[in-house]
């Protein structure tokens, strides 16, 4: 089952080239969609919803073509923007229900759908305070909310993590995880961080400059760039040559050692490796992927 | 299968509620109460209701926002005071009428007395409907659904146009009810009462359309109550400088022109006056003639400019 495809989907603005005959499909599940800030991603979503028309190529939403049924794909599909768009004068239970109007749902499903949704996504007893005086974790939850509100089979979600501390990061990551999973709603997520896409979509597309680089599942992107950065407090190159000796792949990042993962085995060879040099252990963390590592990679790999 | 059908009824209230004997009873095996569900996600397989519903709710929902519906105690200080204010005129007419048998506030004239109160409430509010989705960008949330920008305009514009038409017409109507209690002397005024009324519609719509066409140009709201406050001020003032000057010269023809220059007058001049035949509320007489057909153009030709532009400037803001 494909939720949307474009095919050679081009959209110019008289100074730049946003999208660049892009040609991806996406099937259920979460999908990520990676790029660095202009790479055209809130353009791409502007298209598949139908905001914006392209100048060539097609695309089409849950088999609706964008052109020409925008506003049927808007009643069936949730957009999260990544700018701030909460009222401050309005509480989130207002603020969702009305946005649930807005999708056309009567009064009394729109407020049970709030209250459900807004329970849904963690937001409990504020939810009766004006918006105004919200932390960042809470307004990503209530424009999450907003976008969900009116059930539907396909989300667009804006930089969902963008401005979130970690553990606000990871909160939304695994909400957006159970929207895909436990939901059963599609999920089409941007973000520019790579590292923390991996570990809830099913699959990933990297565009850079409206062109796609990548289209790939996840795994495919894990097996072939995974690597943890070590750090000991003195002798470096001592470890770096005994596991260069031992076969695996080192190569020296300033403080510290970026070590590649070939296989489970590799810990364990990294872990004997420094017990037997004797070398005081500052950290061992797994590798944060960024874009930039896609790009220095061939396309095609 | 007929044991098996627990509580049929349950699923539009939700989990149902726990029986308040649940807690001591024991788990007998024929006593399903006070079963905690958890429902996980539910999805929505009801009614989609159409544009117009989205709409029309986009238009109430706009209209509580300018009287402070459903905001903070502060938001309904401004539009409660100044509806309170407009109330005042008619009360004391009633007043009047009741313990001197005289006749107070003019039905034409209420409009004309009481313009800087609707000035007031006319750019303290506008901007507090279009301002704020544009300053937070609520835009592109809307956008994202099934409403068109032109339903978004039109709702926006039809919620100023219904709070302004209460803003006069509630007035009006209690002091015509009063009016008809009390039981004055004579005939009741209702072909005044009408023509205000009328008049209190073509004030409506002439305002809100300026007003919210105005506001919609600064996301900054304070800016957008300047603008339409200094707009109101500068019209009036040349007005009255200019009819005043033209007086003073004993050119009447063209004072009465003058006045037009001051909207309130100019809706006075092309509706109540012109169409209706009341008494002019303004200090002089407005031109006869061809001056009702120009009076009557200005009006219709600066509604269909505000609205113009108020679609030029939604038409950029959509597209960033």
């Amino acid at each position: 089952m494909t939720i949307l495809a474009t095919e050679g989907l081009t959209r110019s603005f008289p100074r730049v080239t946003a999208l660049d005959r892009l040609t991806v499909t996406v099937g259920p599940g979460v999908t990520g969609l990676v790029g660095a800030n202009g790479a055209g991603k809130s353009t791409l979503i502007k298209i598949l919803l139908g905001l914006l028309p392209p100048s060539a190529g097609s695309a089409q939403v849950l088999g609706m073509d964008v052109t020409v049924q925008g506003a049927e794909i808007r009643r069936v599909v949730g957009y999260m923007p990544e700018h701030d768009c909460l009222p401050p004068d309005l509480s989130a239970t207002e603020f969702t229900v009305h946005m649930a109007r807005m999708s056309g749902l009567p009064r009394t499903a729109a407020r049970e759908r709030a209250a459900d949704v807004l329970r849904h996504v963690g937001l409990y007893e504020e939810r009766y305070r004006p918006m105004g005086g919200y932390s960042t974790g809470m307004k990503q939850r209530v424009k999450l909310a907003q976008a969900l509100v009116h059930d539907p089979r396909l989300v667009f979600l804006d930089e969902p993590t963008n401005g979130l501390d970690p553990q606000g990061r990871d909160e939304m990551l695994a909400l957006i995880r159970r929207i895909g999973a436990e939901f059963g709603i599609s999920v089409l997520v941007t973000s520019h961080l790579l590292g923390e896409l991996e570990r809830i979509c099913d699959h990933v597309i990297v565009i850079d400059g409206g062109r796609l680089l990548r289209s790939s599942a996840i795994g495919e992107f894990t097996q072939t760039t995974q690597s943890v950065t070590v750090e000991v407090e003195e002798g470096q190159e001592l470890l770096a040559a005994r596991l260069a000796e031992l076969g695996e792949t080192v190569t020296a990042a300033g403080r510290a050692l970026l070590l590649q993962v070939r296989a489970p085995e590799t810990y364990d060879v990294l872990r004997d490796a420094v017990c037997d040099l004797d070398l005081c252990l500052v950290r061992v963390e797994q590798g944060r992927q960024r874009i930039e590592d896609v790009f220095k990679e061939p396309a095609d790999v | 299968m007929s044991d098996r059908s627990p509580v049929p009824n349950a699923p539009e209230g939700g989990s149902p509620p726990a029986g308040p004997s649940a807690p001591g009873l024991p788990p007998g095996p024929a006593a399903p109460v006070g079963v905690i569900h958890d429902i996980g996600y539910r999805h929505y397989d009801g009614a989609r209701l159409g544009r117009g519903h989205a709409t029309a709710a986009l238009t109430v929902h706009s209209l509580r926002g300018i009287f402070g519906l459903g905001r903070p105690a502060r938001a309904k200080i401004i539009p409660f005071g100044l509806f309170g204010i407009m109330m005042l005129p008619a009360v004391v007419s009633i007043a009047i009428m009741a313990l001197a048998q005289q006749r107070g506030m003019a039905y034409p004239g209420y409009a004309v007395a009481l313009q800087p109160i609707i000035a007031i409430f006319l750019a303290s509010q506008s901007p507090y409907a279009v301002a704020p989705d544009l300053r937070f960008r609520v835009l592109p949330l809307y956008l994202s659904r099934p409403v068109t920008l032109w339903d978004y305009v039109g709702a926006k514009l039809a919620a100023m146009t219904a709070a302004l038409f209460l803003l006069l017409a509630v007035p009006l109507t209690v002091l015509f009810v009063g009016e008809l209690l009390i039981d004055m002397p004579g005939a009741p005024l209702t072909s005044d009462y009408l023509a205000s009324m009328a008049g209190a519609v073509a004030y409506a719509v002439l305002l809100a359309a300026l007003g919210v066409a105005i506001a919609s140009f600064t996301p900054r709201r304070g800016l957008g109550v300047a603008s339409i406050i200094a707009l109101y001020l500068l019209s009036s003032g040349v007005s009255t400088v200019l009819a005043a000057v033209m007086e003073s010269v004993n050119d009447y023809t063209a004072a009465g022109w003058a006045w037009l220059v001051n909207p309130f007058f100019l809706v006075d001049a092309a509706v109540q006056v012109g169409i209706f035949g009341t008494e002019p509320a303004a200090p002089g007489a407005y031109p006869g003639g061809i001056g009702v057909a120009a009076a009557i153009a200005a009006v219709l030709g600066l509604t269909v400019l505000s609205v113009a532009a108020l679609i030029m400037r939604y038409r950029k803001a959509a597209s960033r």
